[in-house]
């Protein structure tokens, strides 16, 4: 019986992972997307993701712990506020209002950022990426048009299986 | 000493191993893996806290998907229910008047009208049709849940719990929440076909989902569906023949079906969204009543045998718009309004009036309710609590209409007759409700949740219910759940105001009416009978769930439902004391039935369910789930010892006439471009009662089978079959009547859980645009 038990475990522990939080997912593929995105005025020493108004408890710190996107150490930033944003490559925003969004879309335009968000319409709105969810699966939608604009170069191998989003709504 | 050992080790492993794998190798797989990884399965119901892990709720729920919807193979979303909710039961009856046309379906054992069913968090409109045969929701109006087409849903959630103090009446067996495809779904067209192994029962269906995008993110969904199913034949022969033959037909109904779905949501600027949703079902049905043998009219001139048909022509439709959006400081509000219709024509085709000189066709009447809901929502999120309230305000409107008057006159339409002019009725009722609901965080293992909702009916008092629920995580693996609350079904207005009376010559020649009558009929009066007023019901439940790994689930819920003054009809009761018998002659009636708040009932329990997921080194993936219910029906006071409940059949049909216990045994295999679902189940004992003898009616295992193959991406075949090994359930052990009997024309009971038309084979494509 108890070999039984512990081939059931064993099983069991073999496949990890069959399912993940929707925040889990999101927040590991902020740093996957990164690697296929060319940041053209990346200088630091560090990639850093500036995470506005943190709602992923400590997900962001643990998954990006030691980990490196483009052979450089991760940071995680937290701000409260658009105002508090420094240099970043990434900007993770959480589910904002219009009048928000407007507002930060603009003050990190040019900046060589890509903005990902969750925010319903977030890549139509001017946003460069955003996730979303279908039937338990996360998607990704890009404006092209806004990524340019970042001077990001997108690779076409995300935007294959990404949606893409090609008109200025900005 | 060893072995305990070992046990150590194993419980380690399980209790604290596993938090240490967290936040591990995802982010090393390739960025299609993740794509393709499986979210948490999140559930918009049981909460006004919107949509979360379905495993973290403090009462059940179970959540049925598109995916597991479209490789089950079926096309009725009660079948649907059916194959992946244990304790789930829906008969298919025949020779049940309307009953035959508009399906009952159960959850727990108890009654029909004991299940809300809302409609992306919108309450959806019962059906017109009041069940007042001998089936399995005898006494009931519930929601019709084949108005649905299945192609429309993103998912289904099912919470079993009492659920009034949230969403307001009905809400006591349970709340079906049935959530539309929303943004981002492909388009898609479809085509089914299949028939029984017996050669009849033919089933064609084609169906198509269309997503329109809107800018930022809105979207217009519209499916169509088309489905037209052709009877089953499984009656016996009828021995009043001189040569016995069959003759009515006994199975599925004969029926056509024509549906359409929209949802679309509009972003307007300021975070406002305007969204609408509809439904559309027009439904031709035919089934058929019990053969007439040749006999004579009442001019004495002969009559040939003759099968009436009863044709029901269903319209309902149901048409939502509302506006939501929020406030600066994240409060968010939504406003809508629902108007639903279900409308039932009846017709009886191939049948005679034997005291006129009859025409051959009848319309019999309709039967018509209407609801109309205007809600206000509100919420609003603060640190640790998040509070929920809002308004509601229902309007309904039930009509009887007569028939023609060669249907009701004197006999009626044999087979069914006709609704008379004493029948009609046109009855309106409002009510008002007010609730709020708060959601508080004490820490970060528990939470606590307080629900509180009063409602004012214009047909009787006010009631105010309410309840609470704890979840407290003892481990990150483990979480117990509890919830105390009160609950309350109003008596429907079909309830309220349905009759039905038709004429016989007895055996002396008279003619005399019977049928069911109004409360507030002197008939039903003489018995006591008084208005309807609402079933109440208290609820407790008490459950853990256990999640060792993320593909591993074990959950285990207990529940007791108590209800008091439960609506029921009476049998068809005679006159007894002369006060009875006075009454009955003035108003030429011989036998009579009618709603009265009956009985409490107790129903007591447990759901078990295990759910494991693999996925193997070649990305093979297999899904297993087992799933026990138990559930046990008692009559535990009878408030009128002469009527309803002191009846054998209907005491028998509440406590004994589902199964007490079912089993789901549910696999499922995915490698490349296979899908497999194999789905076994086995459905308890159930008791019917036939001539003041209870006759018992053994467990059923079903076998269902689904293979599915991408042909390209896109474009899918599958091949599969419901109860493949055609098992049927018992016939009538030691009954040997006419009409039901192990060799009479109906050889099994109209309360088999899995039905009796046996092994049903079908193919299907589908194309994704």
């Amino acid at each position: 019986m108890l070999k039984i038990i512990i081939v059931a475990l064993f099983f069991i522990y073999s496949s990890l992972h069959a399912y993940e939080s929707e925040d889990k997912l999101q927040v590991v593929l902020v740093g996957k997307v990164a690697k296929y995105i060319k940041f053209h005025d990346n200088t630091t020493d560090t990639f850093t993701i500036t995470v506005l108004r943190n709602n992923f408890g400590t997900l962001f710190d643990d998954i990006y712990k030691d980990k490196k996107i483009h052979s450089k150490p991760v940071t995680i930033k937290y701000i409260q506020t658009i105002d508090e944003l420094e240099t970043s490559d990434i900007l993770y925003i959480p589910k904002v209002s219009s009048k928000e969004l407007s507002k930060i879309l603009t003050q990190t335009q040019n900046k060589n950022i890509l903005t990902i968000s969750d925010t319903r319409g977030f890549a139509q709105k001017g946003g460069v990426m955003q996730f979303y969810f279908v039937s338990q699966k996360i998607k990704i939608r890009i404006n092209t048009y806004s990524a340019n604009k970042q001077n990001l170069k997108v690779k076409p191998t995300l935007l294959r299986i990404s949606d893409v989003v090609k008109e200025d709504k900005t | 000493m060893k072995r305990l050992n070992m046990k150590n080790i194993i419980f380690s492993t399980l209790f604290l191993t596993l938090p240490l794998l967290s936040n591990d190798t995802l982010f090393d797989k390739d960025i299609e893996e993740i794509l393709s990884t499986e979210s948490e399965m999140k559930a918009d119901i049981g909460s006004r806290d919107g949509a979360r892990n379905h495993l973290e709720a403090n009462s059940a729920i179970d959540v049925v998907t598109a995916e597991q919807i479209e490789h089950s193979g079926l096309t009725s979303l009660v079948d649907v229910l059916r194959y992946y909710v244990a304790g789930f039961n829906a008969p298919e009856t025949s020779v049940a008047d309307g009953s035959d046309h508009v399906r009952a379906y159960t959850l727990r054992g108890m009654s029909a009208d004991q299940i809300l069913v809302l409609v992306n968090g919108k309450r959806l409109h019962t059906s017109a049709l009041l069940h007042v045969n001998g089936t399995i929701g005898r006494g009931s109006s519930h929601v019709d849940l084949d108005t649905v087409a299945v192609r429309s849903i993103d998912r289904v959630e099912i919470l079993r719990d009492g659920a009034a103090a949230q969403y307001g009446s009905d809400a006591i067996a349970g709340v079906i929440n049935i959530i539309l495809k929303g943004m981002g779904h492909k388009s898609s067209v479809s085509v089914h076909s299949g028939q029984r192994t017996k050669g009849d029962g033919q089933t064609y269906q084609v169906d198509s989902f269309v997503s329109i995008p809107l800018a930022y993110d809105g979207f217009v969904n519209i499916t169509a569906e088309y489905k037209k199913q052709r009877d089953t034949q499984r009656a016996g022969k009828d021995d009043r023949l001189a040569i016995p033959s069959v003759k009515t037909h006994a199975g599925i109904p004969e029926s056509k079906n024509y549906k359409a779905m929209l949802f679309s949501e509009i972003p307007l600027d300021g975070d406002v969204n305007i969204y609408t949703q509809a439904l559309f079902n027009k439904r031709d049905s035919e089934a058929s009543t019990f053969y007439r043998p040749p006999s004579v009219d009442s001019s004495s001139n002969p009559v040939e045998g003759f099968l009436p048909l009863l044709r029901a022509k269903i319209i309902d439709y149901s048409a939502t718009v509302g506006i939501k959006g929020e406030f600066s400081d994240s409060t968010s509000w939504d406003l809508s309004s629902v108007y639903g219709e279900s409308k039932i024509d009846y017709y009886v085709d191939n049948s005679m009036n034997y005291s006129l000189p009859s025409p051959s066709a009848f319309d019999n009447g309709s039967l018509k309710f209407s609801q109309s809901t205007t809600t206000l929502d509100i919420k609003r999120d603060f640190e640790n609590f998040k509070l929920a309230g809002g308004a509601e305000y229902r309007h309904e409107n039930y009509t009887i209409e007569a028939g023609d008057i060669s249907s009701y006159t004197r006999t009626g339409s044999e087979g069914f007759a006709g609704y008379d002019p004493m029948n009609e009725v046109d009855e309106d009722r409002d009510s008002y409700a007010l609730y709020l609901d708060g959601i508080y965080n004490i820490t970060e293992k528990l939470m606590l949740e307080m629900a509180v909702r009063y409602e004012d009916y214009s047909d009787f008092d006010d009631s105010t219910t309410g309840k609470l629920a704890l979840s407290y995580k003892l481990i990150p693996q483990l979480m117990f759940r509890s919830s105390i609350s009160s609950g309350f079904r109003a008596p429907s207005l079909a309830q309220s105001q349905y009759s039905q009376t038709s004429s016989y010559v007895d055996t002396s020649g008279v003619l005399s009416a019977q049928g069911t009558f109004k409360t507030d009929h002197a008939v039903a009066k003489s018995f006591g009978a008084k208005d309807l007023t609402e079933e109440k019901s208290d609820h407790f439940t008490l459950g853990a769930v256990y999640q060792p790994t993320k593909n591993t689930s074990l959950t285990i819920d207990y529940f007791y439902i108590k209800v008091k003054d439960k609506i029921m009809l009476t049998p068809e009761l005679s006159a007894r004391t002369p006060q009875q018998q006075l009454v009955f002659a003035q108003h030429g009636v011989s036998k009579a039935r009618f709603f009265i708040n009956a009985a409490d009932t107790r129903t007591t329990g447990v759901d078990i369910k295990l759910d494991y997921k693999h996925l193997f080194s070649n990305n093979s993936e297999l899904n297993f789930r087992i799933w026990y219910n138990y559930a046990k029906n008692e009559i535990i006071n009878s408030n009128y010892k002469s009527a309803a409940t002191n009846d054998g059949s209907i005491k028998t049909m509440i406590e004994e006439g589902q199964p007490n216990d079912s089993w789901k045994f549910l696999t499922t295999y995915e490698y490349k471009k296979i899908y497999t679902t194999l789905n076994v189940s086995r459905y308890g004992s159930y008791s019917q009662m036939m001539d003041n003898h209870n006759y018992k009616f053994d467990a059923q295992w079903s076998t269902d089978l689904d293979i599915a193959y991408k042909i390209t991406p896109d474009f899918k075949v599958a091949v599969g079959g419901q109860n493949i090994f055609d098992t049927l359930p018992d016939k009538w052990d030691g009954l040997n009547g006419t009409f039901y009997g192990s060799n009479g024309i109906k050889s099994y009971s109209r309360y088999s859980p899995v039905g009796y038309s046996g092994a049903y084979y079908y193919v299907r494509a589908s194309y994704e645009f």
